[in-house]
């Protein structure tokens, strides 16, 4: 993975928990996994199309998840229902939006899909042959962990619809 | 719900199966599903990004994935390890590329993320605001079932469940 893309990531992350949650963040460290990942009980899912194509994943615990929900809209939540999932989710969305506005003034358009959320855990995320960064942040409502499967598209077409089964 | 975006992944999925593993599909009853999805053994994940935008969740059972890989590589699999999960996550690939050509076609330029795999029954997957349309294709293989959560891009900024302060997505 191209490492040029991390920090964007970071940067983003730091600006919207501060922003939004206004807690402080603390980079711990970094990993670079192979494998696939074990889901975290909330998991959003962002891919990214353009020059930067990929997979970021944000994961924490539904404790951290309610805590970080619970600053950004200003009321308790006991339960993380769809309410508590939308601002999580859009947590996600503004993180890798602001990440995406950074990587293109680097010179990287790319798009970001809409968030896609995973609740339950111990399931495995595989990105397939894309590396995954580990990113883990820390904060005073528990971590957040980022996980950024990312590479740079020589093709901005459709990416790799290539021959089938071949690893 | 835009009836014309699903006809391309329903149209797209029955050539895959078929050119590739010389499976005829079914398609059995269509639902629309508003409440979170549950995850079946394998699910892949491909996100639209374009004129069209949303997700499309492919799953199977093991049984099935194991079946269709241990065809598309002419070898029995009997573990579901990386080549095979490389294999089924081609499979997604392909079928929603083929759908995105079809898409495109009619007029929606779309790009379409990598896959991402999810391995492991009982998570729940929720798409937010975009409603799916769940579509099973019957084959001499077992299930496969699409969800599929898709709506016309609209203007960026006014898409999401809920906003915070930035605009989601650069252009």
């Amino acid at each position: 993975m191209n490492v040029q893309f991390l920090n964007p990531f970071i940067e983003a992350a730091f600006a919207v928990l501060d922003a939004e949650v206004g807690v402080t963040a603390k980079r711990g460290q970094l990993s670079l996994q192979r494998s696939a990942a074990t889901a975290s009980e909330v998991t959003v899912l962002i891919s990214l199309v353009g020059q930067v194509k990929g997979v970021v994943l944000y994961g924490l615990s539904e404790a951290t998840a309610l805590q970080i929900v619970s600053k950004i809209l200003g009321q308790p939540f006991a339960e993380f229902d769809n309410l508590a999932q939308s601002g999580i989710g859009e947590m996600g969305n503004v993180i890798t939006g602001q990440a995406g506005q950074r990587l293109a003034e680097a010179g990287f358009e790319s798009n970001i899909s809409p968030p896609t959320m995973i609740v339950g855990k111990g399931t495995l995320i595989s990105t397939l042959d894309f590396e995954r960064l580990q990113v883990p942040l820390e904060t005073e409502l528990g971590t957040l962990q980022i996980h950024l499967a990312l590479r740079e598209s020589k093709n901005n077409m459709v990416p790799h619809v290539a021959s089938i089964g071949v690893a | 719900m835009r009836v014309e975006f699903f006809n391309p992944f329903i149209v797209a999925a029955g050539e895959v199966l078929n050119s590739e593993l010389g499976a005829r599909a079914k398609r059995g009853r269509l639902t629309l599903d508003k409440a979170d999805y549950i995850s079946q053994d394998i699910t892949v994940l491909i996100s639209l990004v374009g004129d069209v935008w949303g997700v499309v969740i492919i799953s199977l059972q093991f049984d099935t994935a194991k079946t269709i890989v241990s065809h598309l590589l002419g070898e029995a699999v009997t573990d579901f390890n990386e080549l095979a999960q490389s294999g089924i996550g081609e499979l997604g690939n392909v079928i929603s590329g083929r759908a995105a050509t079809k898409l495109a076609e009619a007029g929606y330029d779309t790009d379409i993320s990598v896959p991402t795999m999810m391995v492991g029954q009982g998570s729940r997957i929720s798409t937010f605001d975009i409603d799916r349309l769940i579509v099973p294709l019957e084959t001499e293989f077992g299930v496969i079932s699409l969800a599929l959560a898709l709506r016309e891009a609209q203007n960026n900024s006014t898409q999401r469940p809920f906003e915070v302060k930035q605009p989601p997505t650069i252009n």
